[in-house]
């Protein structure tokens, strides 16, 4: 899945986090960021569009960053786009994060859903999936309206899906 | 040829006596009263007395007779029968030497000929009849191949008629099928797209019932009920 240059980007960036002593708050500002740019289509151009000169790209990404991030990821960031791999970025930040929790002997469990998850949501949804799989997990939660309701959990491969979309969709599959 | 000039010249060697014999009546009777005279007056004077004597005699009036007296119509002259039979048996001796050799010589020869035209008439014939009968051989042989060929054509062409009427059967068997087929699956197409069509309807209206009536509160509970979920499914 991850390629070569992309687990070397995401042990770079995580040996820089783990220098700068905040591994935990850029983990979340990065999967945060990720999860935007993959959501949005103009900035993932712009972003990737070699067109545009590099400097443009990187206040693009001050101005967006500044106040809502450390100095940290926007460095982080700033440096994967400046070396042409913007397209990469949000692979390079799944190996990331996947990375960072393996450091503390944890995977990383991605909860879609159509609202964020409250802190108590969250911590019993990860002592529910230790329960269920046996698993030391942290949960890295995605706003995906097309959910609609309920959440789907990526495991690694596993998926647990318990959302409204996919009743739906097994309500159309019942109708053929 | 020999024979004839033979028997010619045996003809003319023999008239002399032959024509002595065959005197007529006058001359036999003068020559018989001249010769009675003769012997009556036994000088050459004759006298009427002498005359009277002899007309008068028995002997000679027989004689004279005699001479009236018609030669035998079957019984020839005795020298004529000699001359007859030898010029006869010469004649035959010549005929049966040379005559009949040669007339059969030619005889046969003819015979031989007719023989060798009739044979190679027979010959003729039979070759005739030999070419003939090879001709009709050949005529049936021809008339035989000739209605086999037809036979064969016949035959042939009923089988073409017959692969042929087949082939259509089964051409328009097939179309058939396929044109049942066709509107088999443009049925079942067209039901199925209808089914998708209304399918589609109801849930685009049942997702926007849903996504309407999923309030903040209903979205914690289906979150919850989802925790719950996961704790439960291998727990």
């Amino acid at each position: 899945m991850a390629d070569s240059p992309i687990v070397g980007y995401a042990d770079a960036l995580f040996s820089v986090a783990e220098a700068e002593g905040n591994l935990s708050a850029v983990e979340d500002e990065l999967f945060g960021f990720a999860q935007t740019f993959q959501a949005n289509e103009e900035l993932r151009s712009t972003l990737a569009d070699a067109s545009v000169p590099v400097a443009r790209r990187l206040q693009l990404i001050e101005d967006l960053l500044d106040g809502k991030a450390s100095a940290t990821t926007a460095s982080l960031i700033s440096m994967v786009v400046s070396a042409g791999r913007a397209n990469d970025l949000p692979a390079i930040v799944d190996a990331f994060v996947d990375r960072s929790a393996g450091s503390r002997n944890k995977a990383v469990a991605t909860v879609r859903s159509a609202i964020d998850l409250t802190g108590e949501q969250r911590q019993r949804l990860t002592e529910a999936i230790k329960t269920s799989t046996g698993k030391e997990v942290e949960v890295k939660v995605v706003i995906d309206p097309s959910v609609l309701g309920g959440a789907i959990t990526e495991i690694g491969d596993d998926i647990i899906d318990g959302s409204v979309r996919r009743r739906l969709n097994q309500l159309r599959e019942s109708f053929r | 040829m020999v024979a004839s000039l033979v028997s010619l010249m045996s003809i003319v060697a023999f008239a002399g006596p032959a024509s002595a014999s065959g005197e007529s009546v006058g001359s036999c009777v003068a020559e018989k009263f001249e010769e009675s005279l003769h012997h009556h007056g036994e000088s050459d004077h004759v006298t009427s007395d002498d005359i009277h004597h002899v007309a008068h005699d028995e002997a000679v009036q027989d004689e004279l007779e005699a001479c009236l007296e018609a030669p035998s119509p079957i019984l020839p002259e005795l020298t004529e029968i000699i001359w007859g039979g030898a010029a006869f048996l010469i004649l035959l001796v010549i005929m049966v030497k040379k005559g009949f050799p040669a007339v059969k010589g030619a005889m046969d020869a003819r015979s031989e000929k007719i023989r060798a035209d009739l044979d190679a008439a027979e010959q003729a014939k039979t070759d005739a009849q030999t070419v003939q009968s090879d001709y009709e051989a050949q005529l049936a042989d021809a008339k035989t191949e000739s209605a086999r060929i037809i036979e064969e054509a016949r035959v042939t062409a009923d089988q073409l008629r017959t692969d042929l009427s087949a082939q259509a059967e089964a051409s328009i068997a097939e179309m058939r099928e396929k044109a049942a087929a066709d509107v088999e699956a443009q049925k079942a197409q067209a039901i199925a797209d209808l089914r998708a069509e209304v399918s589609g309807i109801a849930l685009g209206a049942a997702e926007r019932v849903v996504q309407s009536s999923l309030d903040a509160d209903a979205q914690a509970r289906l979150i919850d009920a989802y925790i719950d979920e996961v704790t439960g499914s291998n727990g």
